[in-house]
């Protein structure tokens, strides 16, 4: 029996999935409506801190929320209801798709990318901006193919202190300093470029 | 005097050259505060505040005009270039503008929404100069229900950008909305959904959400595809607009800007549902509408015309009433209270010359914004040329500044990248962000105005359907569903009969 074209185009998705086979992939998909309508259920029960008692006048605090987090749950169940009914009649995949690339997605990469982005944030209130920024520009311009020192160091070093006169210097930002000794070197640096 | 004969007035004085240089560099100042991303034009609007008390009181006025009308343009800048809307109001800009400058038409894209953007703008600042008087009184009858209508229709016009999944659209704006209520409530003061940590009682801010999304999953996108964004040349032809492009999307334009003008009456409604509502009708009208999000030219010019023609639109309110429609329109009328000057019915009587003037300032603000969009997006088109490592380093480090920089907060910062991770992992299963966007930023808006409009009729909810302009707003909102719906339901109709 031929495969349907609908199961051929999920197959052929799956480098945008990250290597994960097909059956994995639409396992995703409906768990995430599933997923949603659980959390529209149980946040109504999280919304005030326990030693707080919202207001009982008029509509109160909590109307607004509800409404939307029961309106939630009712088009999240809409869609599970779907994907039950596309998958039960024709065997199709979920209402979600994975859109299809180009050209070949490196997830790997991509993962690597987004806990670089992570780090860096992370970083930023204990190196401070300027080195935090510094080396995540640098190790960004490495990763993403660039290799020359002669580009890397320039771009890095000269692109930090640009964004320091830019935003500390002309337009008063305090941006993280780090703490200790980064926090020294901050301020050490803020004083060589003219900002301090 | 006549409008024609002081407006002629307003154009001498405009034209004098230190008024005439101030509009201009307004107006950069506005288009590159725009273009960068969380670094808003209404920031800068702020921060040019305290340079307007050595100003006369019409030259502030030229100034914040200039800002504001390059500033709500400049937001498309980084939308159609690196899919970051600059402003929320340019995030239609993202859905045809960016596959356009992927598919190495960024030129002509620019292009095409300079020209709507500053038609719009034009149209709207004549309609200011022409018109003020009568739709004052028009806006006048408004008050919160009407407020809450004119969301609640800027909120359903993202079923028009559904494509075959109102659905899943639907419970991304639910997403957005229910994120928008995160902090404290409106009306009464008391926080929800802070899980204990102090930084949520504040609420979590659309602009951070909207960075973290469209930035971080389109620049970890850009390093796992190795894609060029460098603009290309397509069969031998050049890429930029032609006028031809320009007269293809006249009717996109003239829709835009019919749209803009009345959502900028509306004291409260601004840009961003200005645009939306635009996108969502050109998108029904076109009849190319179903390729809607493919980098189609209507879906570009009419969100574009429409969002600059609420300028001048905005305006009006402020002018006439002395209300501000706007955090934009906010800043000029605090810059002309702290120049002794109270905008209303009586500035018109009292100091007639000011007003025709800053109409003038309006006008020449959208003419001269063709020159400096032109030249600025050009500016950030050659920065299109640098490899694209470094670009997105860059994109990177300038969202997390304007993440930090919306509250000068480290959480923010925090919150952008947990959106970011999110983002791309929607990107990634085809989970559309947009709406939720918009949940973001309409959803605590729509709950102000329908929490008030309560709270002043005594809890009585069928005051959105006995005052007339609410319930016609909200008959449009239903029809407008209907409408999106329409050739769905037909299908399936035609499906089931067959």
């Amino acid at each position: 029996m031929a495969p349907s074209p609908v199961r051929d185009q999920t197959s052929r998705n799956s480098t945008a999935g990250g290597g994960l086979t097909p059956g994995m992939i639409r396992l995703l998909l409906m768990a995430l409506p599933v997923g949603v309508f659980l959390m529209a259920l149980i946040l109504p029960g999280y919304m005030f801190e326990t030693d707080q008692k919202p207001t009982e006048i008029g509509l109160g605090p909590a109307a607004w929320p509800r409404a939307m987090l029961l309106a939630l749950a009712i088009f999240s169940a809409l869609w599970i209801a779907q994907d039950i009914w596309v998958l039960g009649r024709a065997g199709r995949t979920p209402l979600l798709r994975i859109p299809k690339e180009d050209g070949h997605y490196h997830f790997g990469k991509a993962l690597v990318g987004l806990v670089m982005i992570v780090l860096y944030g992370w970083l930023l209130s204990v190196l401070g901006f300027a080195i935090s920024t510094a080396v995540f520009i640098a190790t960004w311009c490495v990763f993403g193919g660039l290799r020359k020192i002669s580009v890397v160091l320039p771009v890095s070093v000269i692109g930090t202190i640009a964004l320091l006169w830019l935003f500390m210097g002309l337009a008063l930002m305090p941006l993280p300093r780090g703490v200790g000794i980064f926090g020294e070197f901050s301020i050490w640096l803020l004083r060589a470029v003219g900002i301090y | 005097m006549s409008a024609l004969e002081l407006l002629g007035g307003g154009f001498l004085a405009a034209f004098e050259l230190w008024a005439f240089l101030t509009i201009v560099t307004g107006l950069l100042i506005g288009v590159v505060a725009g273009a960068l991303p969380g670094i808003s034009f209404v920031n800068a609007m702020a921060m040019a505040l305290p340079f307007t008390y050595v100003m006369e009181p019409t030259q502030s006025m030229l100034f914040l005009g200039g800002i504001y009308v390059g500033g709500v343009f400049g937001g498309s800048i980084s939308a159609i270039l690196i899919n970051v809307p600059g402003t929320p109001a340019s995030l239609p800009a993202t859905w045809d503008g960016y596959p356009m400058t992927k598919r190495g038409e960024a030129k002509r894209a620019l292009t095409i929404a300079v020209t709507a953007s500053a038609t719009g703008g034009l149209v709207s600042a004549l309609m200011l100069a022409f018109l003020s008087a009568p739709f004052a009184s028009f806006a006048l009858k408004f008050s919160q229900p009407e407020f809450f209508a004119a969301t609640v229709l800027g909120l359903v016009s993202v079923i028009a950008i559904a494509k075959d999944q109102p659905v899943i659209t639907m419970v991304s704006l639910l997403l957005g909305i229910v994120v928008g209520t995160v902090g404290v409530d409106p009306l009464y003061g008391q926080a929800r959904f802070s899980f204990g940590i102090p930084e949520m009682e504040s609420g979590i801010r659309f602009v951070v959400v909207m960075i973290g999304l469209f930035a971080i999953g389109e620049v970890v996108d850009l390093l796992a595809t190795n894609r060029d964004l460098r603009p290309k040349k397509a069969d031998g032809k050049a890429v930029g607009a032609r006028l031809k492009d320009i007269l293809y999307v006249k009717g996109a334009i003239l829709r835009g800007t019919g749209i803009g003008c009345m959502i900028g009456l509306i004291p409260g409604a601004g840009a961003t549902p200005g645009a939306v509502i635009a996108y969502g009708i050109e998108k029904q009208v076109s009849k190319r509408g179903d390729k809607f999000g493919t980098g189609i030219e209507e879906g570009l010019a009419a969100p574009e015309a429409a969002k600059n023609a609420t300028t001048g639109a905005a305006m009006v309110p402020l002018l006439t009433l002395g209300i501000p429609g706007s955090a934009a329109t906010a800043i000029m009328l605090a810059a002309m209270m702290l120049q002794g000057v109270n905008p209303g019915p009586l500035l018109f009587i009292m100091d007639p010359s000011m007003v025709y003037t800053i109409f003038a300032a309006m006008i020449i603000a959208n003419v001269l914004m063709i020159g400096a969009g032109i030249g600025v997006a050009q500016m950030f088109s050659t920065l299109m040329r640098t490899p694209p490592a470094i670009l997105a380093a860059f994109i990177i480090v300038l969202s997390v500044i304007g993440a930090y920089g919306v509250r000068n907060n480290i959480f923010d910062v925090y919150v952008c990248l947990a959106f970011g991770v999110l983002g791309w992992g929607m990107k990634r299963v085809g989970f559309p962000s947009a709406p939720l966007v918009l949940g973001v930023i309409l959803g605590p808006l729509a709950e102000r105005y329908f929490l008030t409009s309560l709270a002043n009729s005594r809890q009585d909810w069928t005051v959105f359907f006995t005052r007339p302009i609410s319930a016609t707003i909200l008959c449009l909102a239903l029809v407008f569903i209907l409408w999106s719906l329409a050739p769905g339901l037909k299908t399936l109709f035609l499906r089931r009969r067959s």
